[in-house]
């Protein structure tokens, strides 16, 4: 196999897949949102609403992957997830709004946890 | 100033090279290690390296291309994966209305804005909607392409790496790379939450998820999440601006 070979890969297969069925019914939300929010005032009240429901749905989504998790991440007990995502948020606030600090404190519990979680017999 | 550059342009260049290095403080890197996880799916399913960095440059959004590679290796049929992937990815919906009504300029063409919106990503909105409305309209663009373009192309970078590192990780680590997704959008709607609209979002957007999730099945639960939680948060902000009123 060519270096190049190795890079594109040998056809146009998982290009395809990836176009039809992963990129374009993502997209197509984002469009819709363009096409919708033609005219509207940066101020204009239903915005306020489209955000109540933007952030719920950015809520639900990180709920989601906290309890219904894929991967490596499955292997980690639920109350350790969540454990974790509390005591970054608690370090967050502790270093006075420092995102850094809450990303690094919840990711080391986190790793600690499942490190002793994936030991245990 | 760069020779034969306006002073217009190089207003705009500083703009961009602000964004670009607001980005490269944080944002940028974990967003970016975030999809690691997401190379190293697509080198399990099979997929070269060109296909699982075109993933991230196209899809922009991890939880889309986990659901993407995630499901081809456990073999689902592709007409399911696309409805499953437009199923989780319905906040872009949402999220782009309200941010693009701050980036619009007078004289875009529909082609252009398609191509603005499709920065749009957690990270990338979370930020915006932050930083943005404090700033003059005519400095948004330039400092939002610069940031969304540096988020963007470091996290293609990364899932490139993602890719060569697939099946050494430690799962512990591999664990550790999933995570960053959901403390991170945690603790960044936290920062951006101001207002009562906000906190009572977040609150219910986090407790009925789950709660739907088990009810009608993991398939509608995020499109019933949002209307229904996000209702009763608008209503609840309205009714206390009517009662400061």
């Amino acid at each position: 196999m060519s270096g190049l070979e190795a890079i594109v890969g040998a056809g146009l297969a998982p290009y395809l897949a990836l176009i039809l069925f992963g990129f374009l019914p993502s997209e197509i939300w984002r469009v819709l949102g363009v096409v919708l929010s033609r005219g509207l005032d940066e101020r204009s009240e239903i915005l306020v609403f489209v955000r109540a429901v933007a952030t719920t749905l950015l809520a639900a989504v990180v709920a989601k992957l906290l309890v219904f998790p894929s991967g490596a991440l499955a292997l980690v007990p639920l109350a350790a997830r969540l454990g974790a995502v509390a005591f970054g948020l608690g370090a967050f606030y502790l270093a006075r709004r420092s995102l850094v600090a809450g990303v690094l404190a919840g990711e080391v519990f986190l790793v600690a946890a499942a490190t002793i979680a994936l030991d245990a017999p | 100033m760069a020779e034969g550059e306006t002073p217009a342009q190089a207003a705009t260049h500083r703009l961009v090279l602000r964004g670009v290095r607001d980005a490269l403080v944080l944002p940028a890197w974990v967003v970016g290690f975030a999809l690691v996880g997401v190379g190293s799916l697509a080198q399990d399913v099979g997929h070269p390296l060109g296909a699982a960095m075109l993933s991230t440059l196209l899809i922009w959004a991890g939880p889309a291309q986990v659901v993407f590679y995630g499901s081809l290796a456990a073999g689902v049929a592709l007409p399911l994966i696309a409805a499953a992937i437009c199923l989780s990815s319905i906040r872009f919906l949402p999220m782009t209305i309200a941010l693009m009504p701050l980036l619009r300029r007078p004289g875009q063409g529909l082609l252009a804005q398609i191509a603005i919106a499709h920065y749009i990503a957690v990270t990338v909105w979370v930020e915006s909607l932050r930083r943005l409305p404090r700033m003059p309209a005519e400095e948004r663009l330039p400092y939002y392409l610069g940031f969304a373009n540096a988020c963007l192309l470091t996290t293609t970078a990364l899932t490139g790496v993602g890719w060569f590192l697939s099946g050494t990780l430690p799962a512990p680590l591999a664990s550790g790379l999933l995570f960053i997704t959901p403390v991170y959008f945690t603790l960044a709607l936290a920062a951006g939450a101001r207002t009562a609209v906000d906190v009572t979002a977040i609150v219910l957007g986090f407790a009925l998820a789950p709660a739907f999730g088990y009810l009608v099945g993991r398939d509608f639960d995020l499109l019933l999440t949002g209307l229904v939680g996000g209702t009763i948060a608008y209503l609840v902000g309205r009714a206390r601006r009517r009662r400061g009123a």
